[in-house]
């Protein structure tokens, strides 16, 4: 592995742009840094540990399903009045994390934030690893999963369509779009690097596959110019998704009449959390595989820290949302939703109101000390806790909601079984099989991108930026 | 050899010289070992190929069989019937020495739905929750099916035959001595026929001799009668004729035979609307449905209601003599009450309940007759009851066990009942029968007395037998077979009559049944040749056959002391109260999954009982609710779990009886097959010196936590959901005194305040019917009958006490009840909540596959199989009626021996698979038979011809189900003019949903003497 020495580029100093990649990086030596991760012959033993507890996590999560398929909806925690419980918190929590991944790719890229290069592969990866994730629950959650396919709209002899009025249509619909945009966007900004791995191949096997995915990539002029085009295209269609999708899960809460869901502040309230999960995650993801895969002169601090402000910014958001909620149960005078929330914060979950809020809005508040943005194991533990928090939320939003509604005789409380918490964990092993395979296989950084912000002195011929 | 013969040994090989020659015999021998050699053409290879190929596909077909069913048509139709078409017969259920008349649906010969017979004085068309669940218990699977001896080491099956010829033997000898060492015991029964056999049978063995037990019985009632009137008499209430109503640990709206009338009449008396209302005072120990329909209640210990009554009786008479002065709010009571009750001379009445001493009865005798209650057209009567000279229950069972004890039972013969559960426990009756050398129990179930019995027979259900019945008015009925027995049961008239005939030493039977039961309507009832027979049946009761009421003396009886005697007094030791379950009565229903996940209507304890303590008498012994503690009577012992109960008498502790049983079945326990018992059994504490309430009881609280089966937790909660229940309470429950509602009639109007609302959407139109329902909240008692009859009528699965845990009974409707008001004395009302068929559903809004939708008369219909159950219905749903099923509960029908219990299945009605939403419809099957009928009619359907399941049982016409379209000679339905009604609302009506069903609010009627200095009772919501 080629030393590169770290420097400290996360100083403002307006007299100079701060480099976005350090050391003596030139255009060999990154191809040399992100290839030799995907080439090693076999990768250290800690990569097999690793994945071998994620892959049998993953095996629990579909012996759990398995389970749950043959036996039943009862094999949960859902109960009445809690009619969604775990599976939906899962599903909300999976969908929010993917939002960074889309948001550092698509909406930084429009906006010619050049730094999100050397992350943007790797958080977009995290964004179809968690929909993946996200894709698992709420179609193993119905009662009968064998006809979850008449939730979507197509031609039956049965002459019946959806229902187009029910968010959940809508879900389906916005899930799957966000699932199909966000993998064909992580695959074509792929193109040009699988071709890379394609060309220093030694294997038969990787040349085939490397190449069978590489479209034919010879790196042409008209090539790159219709890749940047098609990439600029996506993009611009990838940005309002990171607004719509979580816009539309936050309506299958909204448009319900149940206190506590029923309010208008929900879409951006969920977009600001879901970004803010998503960025706490690719840092949570970052801190530990930059510096196991040797990557900190192309991840560098800088990003780490420029991600960190992302997370104390959407961490105002949240906590601001948090805010209003509560105010606007008092000030709109409806006795359901006043209790609604006096209940989040005093009743019986109350435990996990205040986790909720210790974890979203106190912890990050730490990241406005300079020290905390830039030491990794700080900003790790307060990206996991933001990650607690985040389930936490939407714990809270669903199972208090639901337990208590309008008709006292019916309130009830959440008990999670076994089954809940293995789905839970096995969903973790899922996302982290899914990544550590992405990690061994495929290019984690954006190499031809990260190339283009190379210091001009190393880098290519100034490029010519598309417009 | 022929010629043709050489040919053959040439050309083939042959095996045998048989063959060689080719005999007849060899042939046929060949024929029958390997049948494809008689094809003399053999088999073709095609041919072959075919039968390989089929016989390939057979074979993995074996797996997929279904199980062969023959079906046959009827050859000739017997006259009147239509396959599939429901018809409807009369019958009675008996229960103790009462009954209640029944019709009963049949669809092709199974009976499959029960209502009280509109005819019967003691149902008028409703029905109580046991005779709803009589269904389940005629089609439960464990129920004996064969007769079973138990000697020695023969044990096992046997068939009637075998038992009979044992037994005619026994009883020859029996005959021969004059049946002496010859012991029958029987239940409480009512039954003429029975009667006449007992008549019989002690002709035909003059030294026999007959018992009869019930563990729940009138034996307070009886001796009360006797102490006042020097003969045992039945009392009766005309609630219908009476203005005011005092309740001395009575229950005549819950716990009595007679509730179901009883109820009815109260309710009648109870119309706010025509300004004609009933006051109803309460005084008991453990808060009964009568106790929660009350006016006013107070809270007292049984052993302390016979002072109350001593004080109450010095008032009424103006004796002035009080004895030791009564507490403040006893004393403001009794003044209230008596002034109350000599206002209204000649129209109130004074009831008591069975567990109060023969002493305080003879009392309330007393002040009745003094306040000139007891008359024709008076509130209160008497009759005469059953069986006058029979001893009381209590210590008939203890001379029967002293008998055995002697040595003087050789034979047994124990019909019904099951006494060595239920017995005193000082008798221990179970040891005692082992005594006996031949004892012979016939059940319904193989309990704990077959087990203990040399010989179990199969008895049939009532649904299944001929007998008959007077009920607590004395109206005659007969009991008639809807089905023959299921499993080859008899009824006690059959064993009765064959015992009989063994001992006349008839090879023939004399009679039948059925015989039997015409005779005695014949001979003892109708006095005529039988012309009244068919009448009869049809009818389900003799007309005018009730019992007329009997003038009575002055009453006399010792008078009651004004303080309570010694070691019953106030900080004396506590006091254990036996009281009859709601649901599984003493024990007999404990094996039917209806009645165990029926929440008790008050505690909501569903699948368990529980020592209920008021709170105050809990924080001071020191038990939590749900932890077990020891009580302790005597020398005996038991633990049970405690359940702390608002509205308790401090000091004193209830317990309901037929829990813990060993031997029920798999629903109720049964020890042998490793089922645990449900619930903890409490007559080890009751013996024959209290049946009813002991004192002087030591109870220790162990901490050791005990989670109850509970539908409605109300009681353990915080204070924040304590807070936003009261807050809320008043918009769901609307209520007022009667004062208030005169002054402000449209007070439920105004209960909730909004904006004007408006829909998001155009609207469904709707046009011809608009089907809707109306509940008046002033009505119901909340006795939880309704919610048996929609389990029944819609094939509700039960899922057990564990899935209950969970929150996930299946109950399309539920009765909700709610305490306000002070812990020790609160307010109790109830709310029975079915789907409210919102005409702006919030279902239908989210379902994505339109599973669930808007009919256009207004129902929310349920498209099961279009269902994929995403709950995202119920999740918005603001009233939590739909129920999902969670998991397979209709699992157990896959065991080849609950074959029998698909026959409980309403065929009109889907049985719901795992992984559906499923919900109240207003029985939609039943508006759509009656629109079938009436179109084939060519006619337009008439008001009050659809009833809803829960309708139709409900004893109080609580609930009222029609038509808001007007008929086309613009005559308004029932159910319309309610929702004009000034008391009408709509329960969240502000979310603009539009509830087709709305409440009537619940009016009261205080007595403004003791509601003025009670600030807590306010009667009407802010």
């Amino acid at each position: 592995m080629t030393a590169i020495p770290v420097d400290d580029n996360t100083v403002q100093d307006p007299t100079r742009r701060a480099p976005l990649v350090l050391g003596d990086a030139d255009l060999a030596s990154v191809t040399q840094t992100v290839c030799e991760i995907a080439e090693r012959p076999r990768p250290p033993t800690s990569w097999y540990v690793a994945f071998a507890v994620s892959v049998a996590l993953t095996g629990g999560l579909f012996a759990a399903v398995g389970y749950l398929i043959v036996t039943g909806i009862g094999v949960l925690g859902n109960n009445s009045p809690v009619y969604w419980g775990w599976p939906i918190v899962n599903f909300v929590f999976w969908i929010g994390i993917g939002h960074a991944g889309t948001l550092i790719s698509a909406i930084l890229f429009l906006f010619r934030q050049r730094w999100r290069t050397s992350i943007n592969r790797f958080a977009e990866a995290m964004t179809l690893f968690a929909v993946a994730c996200a894709g698992v629950f709420p179609a193993v959650h119905v009662g009968r999963i064998w006809l979850v396919y008449w939730l979507a709209p197509y031609p039956n002899q049965m002459d019946l369509w959806p229902n187009f009025r029910s968010p959940l249509l809508w879900d389906v619909v916005a899930i799957s779009t966000y699932g199909t945009v966000s993998a064909l966007f992580w695959y074509l900004g792929m193109i040009p690097d699988l071709a890379t791995l394609r060309d220093r191949a030694t294997s038969r096997w990787r040349q085939l596959l490397y190449g069978l995915f590489a479209l034919g990539w010879r790196g042409s002029a008209t090539q790159w110019h219709r890749f940047e085009w098609a990439y600029l295209l996506l993009a611009a269609l990838a940005t309002p998704l990171v607004l719509s999708v979580h816009s539309v899960v936050s309506f299958d809460f909204a448009v319900a009449q149940v206190p506590g869901w029923h309010t208008t502040i929900f879409p951006p309230y969920f977009v600001a959390g879901a970004i803010f999960s998503g960025c706490a995650m690719v840092v949570t993801l970052a801190v530990p595989a930059r510096a196991y895969f040797g990557l900190k002169s192309l991840i560098t601090m800088r990003h780490l820290d420029n991600m960190n402000k992302l997370i104390l910014g959407t961490s105002l958001l949240v906590g601001y949302a948090y805010g209003v909620e509560v105010f606007m149960a008092w000030y709109g005078g409806n006795m359901y939703e006043a209790f609604a929330f006096a209940n989040r914060a005093l009743g019986p979950y109350a435990w996990a109101y205040w986790l909720m809020v210790t974890c979203n809005v106190i912890v990050p508040q730490l990241f406005w000390i300079r020290k905390c943005r830039t030491t990794p194991w700080i900003m790790f533990l307060i990206a996991v806790l933001v990650n607690v928090g985040m389930w936490m939320e939407r714990f809270v939003i669903i199972v208090s909601s639901l337990g208590r509604d309008f008709l006292p005789s019916s309130w009830g409380m959440f008990k999670p079984t076994a089954v809940d918490v293995m789905m839970l964990v096995g969903s973790f092993g899922l996302f982290f099989t899914l990544f550590l395979l992405f990690c061994r296989y495929l290019p984690m950084v954006a190499m031809a991108e990260v190339k283009a912000v190379l210091p001009p002195d190393r880098g290519p011929a100034p490029a010519v930026e598309v417009d | 050899m022929s010629s043709v013969d050489e040919q053959r040994s040439t050309e083939s090989w042959w095996r045998s010289l048989e063959q060689l020659a080719d005999t007849p015999r060899f042939r046929a021998l060949l024929d029958a070992e390997f049948p494809a050699e008689a094809d003399p053409g053999g088999i073709s290879r095609r041919r072959w190929l075919q039968l390989m190929g089929a016989s390939l596909a057979l074979a993995g077909a074996t797996g997929c069989r279904w199980q062969e069913q023959e079906i046959r048509p009827f050859a000739k139709r017997p006259d009147g019937r239509v396959p599939g078409k429901p018809r409807r017969f009369t019958t009675a259920m008996p229960l103790g020495d009462a009954a209640i008349g029944l019709e009963v649906t049949t669809v092709d010969g199974r009976p499959v739905k029960i209502e009280g017979n509109p005819r019967h004085p003691q149902s008028l068309g409703a029905t109580d929750l046991l005779a709803q669940a009589a269904l389940l218990e005629l089609y439960d699977p464990d129920r004996s099916r064969n007769v079973c001896l138990r000697s020695g080491k023969e044990k096992g099956p046997r068939s009637w035959d075998e038992f009979l010829a044992a037994f005619r033997q026994q009883a020859d000898r029996l005959h021969k001595a004059e049946g002496a060492g010859f012991c029958v015991l029987t239940e409480a029964h009512s039954s003429p026929t029975l009667d006449a056999l007992h008549a019989e049978f002690l002709r035909s063995f003059p030294k026999a001799r007959w018992f009869e037990f019930d563990p729940i019985g009138d034996d307070h009632q009886r001796a009360g009668a006797v102490l006042a009137f020097g003969r045992p008499l039945r009392t009766h209430l005309a609630l219908d004729a009476s203005q005011v109503v005092l309740c001395l640990d009575a229950d005549p709206l819950g716990a009595h035979p007679a509730a179901l009338r009883y109820a009815r009449d109260f309710a009648a008396h109870r119309n706010a609307t025509a300004g004609q209302m009933n006051r109803l005072y309460a005084v008991e120990s453990s808060l009964s449905l009568t106790g929660a329909a009350a006016d006013h209640r107070l809270a007292l210990r049984s052993t302390e209601i016979p002072a109350f009554l001593a004080i109450l009786e010095s008032v009424v008479a103006g004796s002035g003599d009080l004895g030791e002065a009564p507490s403040e709010p006893v004393r403001r009571f009794v003044d209230a009450v008596a002034k109350d009750l000599l206002d209204n001379r000649g129209r109130g009445a004074v009831c008591i309940g069975p567990g109060q001493a023969a002493e305080a009865h003879a009392a309330v005798h007393r002040l009745n007759a003094l306040l000139e209650n007891v008359g024709e057209d008076r509130p209160v009567g008497y009759t005469r009851v059953p069986h006058p000279n029979r001893p009381s229950h209590t210590e008939a069972i203890k001379a029967l066990a002293d008998e055995i004890r002697a040595g003087r039972v050789g034979t047994l013969l124990i019909l019904g009942g099951n006494p060595v559960y239920n017995a005193p426990a000082d008798l221990a009756f179970g040891e005692a029968l082992q005594a006996v050398e031949t004892s012979v129990h016939l059940s319904l179930y193989r309990d704990e007395t077959s087990r203990q019995c040399t010989w179990h027979l199969p008895r049939s259900h009532f649904l299944e037998s001929w007998g008959d019945v007077c009920s607590y008015d004395g109206t005659y009925s007969v009991v008639q077979p809807m089905i023959a027995p299921l499993f080859g049961g008899r009824s006690p008239i059959e064993v009765l009559a064959v015992v009989l005939d063994a001992a006349r030493e008839a090879k023939q039977p004399a009679a039948g049944p059925e015989e039997l039961v015409r005779r005695t309507f014949c001979q003892e009832i109708a006095h005529d040749e039988g012309a009244a027979w068919r009448q009869t049946l049809r009818d389900g009761l003799l007309a005018e056959s009730r019992w007329p009421w009997e003038t009575v003396s002055a009453p006399g009886g010792p008078k009651l002391e004004a303080t309570p005697a010694e070691g019953e007094s106030k900080d004396g030791g506590l006091e254990l109260v036996f009281c009859r379950d709601a649901s599984v009565y003493d024990g007999r229903f404990a094996n039917n999954g209806w009645l165990q996940e029926l929440p008790d209507p008050l505690t909501r304890l569903v699948w368990d009982n529980a020592a209920l303590l008021s709170p105050a008498t809990a924080a001071e012994l020191g038990i939590e609710n749900e932890t077990l503690m020891t009580i302790e009577v005597g020398d005996r012992q038991i633990r049970m779990p405690a359940w702390v109960m608002p509205g308790q008498a401090r000091g004193s502790i209830a317990v309901s009886l037929g829990y813990g049983r060993t031997a029920a079945g798999h629903i109720g326990g049964d020890t042998a097959d490793n089922v645990a018992a449900v619930g903890v059994d409490v007559y080890p504490l009751r013996g024959t010196s209290a049946m009813t309430v002991v004192t002087g009881v030591k109870v220790e609280p162990t901490g050791e936590p005990y989670r109850l089966g509970n539908t409605q937790d109300h009681h353990a909660i915080d204070t924040v959901g304590r807070r936003g229940r009261q807050q809320r309470l008043g918009s769901l429950i609307r209520q007022a005194t009667l004062e208030h509602y005169r002054q402000h009639p449209d007070f439920a109007k105004h209960a909730v305040h909004h904006p004007d609302l408006k829909s998001l959407w155009r609207e469904h139109a709707f046009a011809g019917h608009r089907w809707a329902m109306a509940i008046d909240l002033s009505r119901c008692i909340g006795c939880g009958a309704c919610v048996v009859a929609c389990q029944a009528e819609n094939n509700i699965p039960i899922v057990g006490k564990q899935q209950v845990l969970r929150g996930r009974a299946m109950h399309w409707l539920r009765v909700d009840r709610y305490f306000r008001g002070r812990e020790d004395a609160p307010e109790v009302a109830f709310q029975p909540l079915p789907c409210q068929q919102c005409e702006l559903a919030p279902c239908e809004q989210v379902c994505p596959v339109a599973a669930t939708v808007h009919s256009r008369e207004g129902l929310n219909d349920m498209v099961y199989n279009r269902c994929v159950g995403t709950r995202y219905c119920a999740n918005n749903c603001p009233y939590k009626v739909r129920r999902f099923n969670y998991l397979d509960f209709h699992k157990d029908l896959e065991d080849p021996d609950n074959e029998v219990a698909k026959m409980k299945y309403n065929p009109e009605v889907t049985v719901r698979s795992r992984g559906v939403m499923e919900k109240c419809t207003y029985c939609v099957q039943r508006i759509q038979a009656a629109k079938i009928e009436a179109k084939n009619a060519g006619r337009a359907i008439r008001d009050g011809e659809i009833r809803t399941a829960c309708q139709q049982v409900c004893p109080t016409g609580a609930i009222v189900f029609g038509d808001l379209a007007e008929d086309e000679d613009g005559r308004e339905s029932d159910v319309l003019k309610l929702h004009g009604s000034d008391r009408a609302y709509a329960l969240l009506g502000e979310l603009n949903i539009r509830p087709r069903t709305i409440y009537l609010a619940r009016i009261r009627n205080p007595n403004p003497q003791l509601e003025a200095t009670d600030p807590e009772h306010d009667g009407h919501p802010g």
